[in-house]
């Protein structure tokens, strides 16, 4: 039979899988930073409200050049990494006792969601004459700050553990401190480095709020002496090292995510 | 070394799950329990296993399982139940890893049961790369390396296609041919019962009990080539359990599961 | 931002207008300016509270709503970005640059200290007193407690050690934001020194755990501690309106001064003035207990809102000394003189 009427069926699959491409995220940045720059210079937008871009630059250069910026740079990452490395190290602790014994989880398991949401800000005072006004109460801020949401990443993570796996481990005849370092901690590994990844930046967020009390240098004294002082190109300058702190971190996480996590 | 069951029951909460079960698994044996989804049969392998504690009865061990054994009731998962952060070979050395065993008797075992199981050009893939046949051989590799007494197998070939469930069974046969391990094989298919089973145990459902015990007097090895004369056995069976099979077809699923 | 403000007001205004005018009911008496004034509930802020309670604002044209704020600081800001049109703050290194950023100006003067009578108070912590912090001249190598980097306090720190020729690297500034910190710190002994105006000074003394140590006043005789800040906008484009507020704002100083600074018009009228300064000041504290606390902390107001520039000049000098504020802010940008005497 001769065909009659012929007709491609029309394409009605694609689309809905956004790709990768390349330096559109660079661009963006690019035209971003060329408006605002042109936007200053042309006086539509006035100093009061927003500086240069190229002062916010000069701004940073001026910081590396009077050697300022090694020093606030390392008394900020003292607090950070002492804050959190302490912070994390206590919540996978406390998460995997929460996580593996019945009387640690009807304990602190209540204690931890009471003492989650409150702002650890709103502690500051208290943690200055508990810790101290220089370095302890601002790592504690960031301890504090950091230890409960590692605890609940860490804990649920165990608890997500594949039950089957534990009983395989049991089956075998697997010793309690073989399952726990075999199987639970591996098992439980992605969610405690997402729950890493979001503690860093709670970490950085602190950082500038632990750095208001009695902090001479620091990031975070610095941006805040820059908004007292009205110095907005300082302001941006030291914001966008903060932002910095958080790309590095988050690349450091994604590379021990890939380290740790290379058999997913 | 044998094992023993002596009028197992169990429940859970109001769930009356099995009752008054009374087995044996003699060395060099294969006991199928087949039965309806809900009869309790997977419960009753962990019992077996020493996972769960039954409600009642008791398991026993009758006579010393072999003097190189170092897990002599040894499980076979239907998932698998793979670390996906080992390898192949890591996972085998996970079971080893407790066992005081040197360094180079742990390598000897693992290249062993990887050449036994066909496994040697995996040994440093990571699950997620594997089929689930393959998986299951993994399983069944690290099953073999600590030399089990008797392999407690639950529903090992579930979760596969027929065509690899096919090529399973014969490497089970094949394996039971030259090693004569003993097993307890839970399995709802008829067909892998009357392939690899002595002796099948039939439950009822809900709660499981011991419905009637069918011999088998083929030797595996040949029942592939003896395919009429167990139909003969698959008919009976099939006979047995259909109308468990219909009524635990139309249950609601609200109940505990196994 | 301000540009839209000003904009839809000039638009409220013109059409406001046009209705009274089309309805027949304008009048040969201007409407009252509507304005907004930032203060701080301290007594240095009376002049404000008085003019208002008096009606001098009402007299001279304007219809005032304070803004009450917890921290100067943000006063400054506020002016910059026209949400409230005068201020009473102190010269920090925020307000500098704003001026220098062409946003706000001092065009008079508030708070003044002056020898004589009791001006802000040097403090110690009685752990720091026993360890031998016992006069100013030992500031060395001890912390200090200011609100934040460029504050009155942190210049004032500058002050004394620059007089005891102390080197501003051997005092360990301890920004922490709020007086109410600084006063917690300094009590557990967390900070070892401070500054602060008297009536808190005195009270903190009191309590034992805090030691007067010295007075600003050796240190900063004519220290112009706060000024009448306003928008640049308001100096160019309204200026009759700056002159209005201003007078009335000397009038009420005027008063303050009388009743509780010189106490030249009598015990009643001392009272009267302690009344309605409590409406402002310590309002949740009863009146019997509030009373002390308002007389001791009577420093002496600006007559006439005069302006100290020699003392504004020096401050300024410190301010660029220290790199805190741009060195090519001239005195002129921060200053208009042309609203009071000047000197």
């Amino acid at each position: 039979m001769p065909p009659t009427d012929k007709k491609q069926v029309p394409f009605r699959g694609g689309g809905f899988a956004p790709k990768k491409v390349r330096f559109a995220g660079l661009a963006v940045f690019a035209v971003i930073l060329i408006l605002w720059e042109l936007g200053t210079r042309s006086g539509f937008i006035t100093p009061l409200v927003l500086p240069k871009p190229s002062e916010a630059f000069g701004a940073l250069v001026e910081l590396v050049r009077s050697g300022l910026l090694v020093k606030h740079l390392s008394a900020s990452l003292v607090r950070l990494i002492a804050g959190w490395s302490l912070g994390v190290s206590l919540g996978v602790a406390l998460g995997i006792a929460i996580g593996l014994f019945s009387l640690a989880r009807s304990g602190l398991a209540p204690l931890v969601s009471a003492l989650f949401p409150i702002p650890k800000i709103a502690l500051l005072p208290l943690f200055v004459i508990w810790f101290g006004i220089d370095e302890g109460s601002k790592i504690a801020t960031i301890l504090f700050g950091t230890l409960f949401p590692t605890v609940i990443a860490t804990y649920s993570g165990i608890d997500n553990v594949d039950r089957s796996l534990i009983r395989m481990g049991q089956s075998f005849g697997l010793s309690w401190a073989s399952i726990v370092r075999k199987i639970i901690l591996p098992g439980a590994m992605p969610a405690i480095l997402a729950g890493f990844r979001i503690s860093a930046s709670i970490a950085i967020i602190l950082l500038v709020a632990a750095e208001m009390i009695g902090a001479e240098y620091g990031i975070g004294a610095y941006i805040l002496m820059a908004g007292s002082l009205m110095q907005t190109d300082q302001l941006l300058a030291g914001v966008a090292i903060l932002s910095g702190i958080g790309l590095i971190a988050a690349w450091g996480i994604g590379r021990a995510e890939a380290w740790f996590l290379k058999w997913r | 070394m044998r094992l023993v069951l002596e009028n197992i029951s169990h429940r859970y909460g109001n769930v009356e799950v099995l009752e008054g079960i009374s087995l044996e698994v003699k060395e060099g044996e294969i006991v199928a329990i087949i039965g309806p989804s809900g009869c309790g049969k997977s419960t009753l392998l962990r019992l077996a296993g020493g996972l769960e504690k039954p409600g009642g009865g008791r398991i026993l061990q009758e006579g010393a399982p072999p003097a190189n054994s170092l897990n002599p009731l040894t499980y076979i998962f239907q998932d698998f139940a793979l670390l996906p952060w080992r390898t192949v070979r890591g996972n085998i050395a996970l079971v080893l890893e407790d066992h005081k065993l040197a360094s180079d008797q742990r390598k000897a075992i693992i290249e062993d049961v990887l050449s036994r199981t066909s496994l040697l050009d995996f040994a440093h893939a990571y699950p997620r790369q594997l089929s689930g046949g393959m998986k299951q051989r993994v399983a069944i590799a690290r099953a073999l390396s600590v030399r089990p007494a008797i392999m407690l197998m639950d529903e090992p070939l579930s979760a596969l296609d027929a065509q690899t469930r096919a090529l399973l069974m014969e490497d089970f046969v094949g394996l039971w041919r030259r090693e004569q391990f003993s097993a307890l094989y839970v399995t709802h298919n008829l067909q892998e019962a009357v392939q690899l089973g002595h002796r099948i145990v039939v439950l009822s459902r809900r709660p499981g009990r011991v419905r009637e015990i069918i011999e088998i007097d083929i030797p595996v090895e040949e029942r592939a080539s003896r395919a009429v004369e167990l139909e003969r056995h698959s008919r009976h069976l099939w006979q047995l359990m259909r109308d468990e099979a219909r009524a635990a077809d139309r249950e609601l699923l609200d109940a505990a599961n196994g | 931002m301000s540009i839209i403000k000003t904009y839809t007001r000039r638009v409220v205004m013109a059409g406001l207008g046009a209705t009274m005018f089309l309805g027949g009911i304008a009048e040969s008496v201007q409407a009252a300016d509507k304005i907004k004034v930032g203060a701080l509930r301290f007594t240095s802020h009376s002049a404000s509270f008085v003019a208002y309670e008096r009606g001098y604002f009402k007299k001279n044209g304007l219809d005032v709503e304070f803004k009450f704020f917890s921290a100067a600081a943000p006063m400054a800001v506020a002016i910059a970005s026209g949400d409230i049109d005068f201020g009473v703050t102190a010269i920090t290194g925020g307000l500098i640059n704003l001026a220098n950023k062409n946003a706000v100006k001092i065009i008079g003067g508030a708070l003044h200290e002056e020898k004589g009578i009791d001006g802000s108070a040097i403090l110690a912590s009685a752990k720091a007193y026993e360890a031998g912090l016992t006069s100013p001249a030992k500031l060395g190598g001890h912390s200090f407690g200011i609100t934040q980097t460029g504050s009155s306090f942190h210049y004032m720190a500058g002050r004394i050690a620059a007089k005891e020729g102390i080197p501003m690297s051997q005092i360990r500034l301890k920004p922490l934001m709020k007086v109410g910190a600084i006063i917690g710190a300094l009590k557990t002994g967390q900070i070892d020194a401070w500054v602060i105006v008297p009536h808190i000074a005195k009270a903190l003394a009191k309590s034992g755990k805090v030691k007067i140590i010295g007075w600003v006043n050796d240190y900063a005789p004519d220290y112009q501690v706060t000024t009448v800040t306003t928008s640049v906008k308001n100096v160019t484009q309204n200026k009759d309106m700056v002159k209005r507020f201003l007078k009335a704002f000397a009038q009420g100083a005027a008063d303050f001064n009388a009743a509780l600074v010189d106490k030249t018009a009598g015990e009643a009228v001392a009272t009267d003035m302690v009344r309605l300064v409590h409406k402002y000041v310590y309002a949740s504290r009863p009146y019997e207990k509030a009373a002390p606390s308002i007389r001791n902390g009577a420093m002496r107001l600006n007559k006439g809102a005069w302006l100290d520039v020699a003392s504004i000049k020096s401050q300024l000098d410190w301010f660029k000394a220290q790199g805190l504020v741009n060195k090519d802010i001239t005195i002129d940008q921060l200053v208009d003189t042309s609203f009071t005497a000047a000197k």
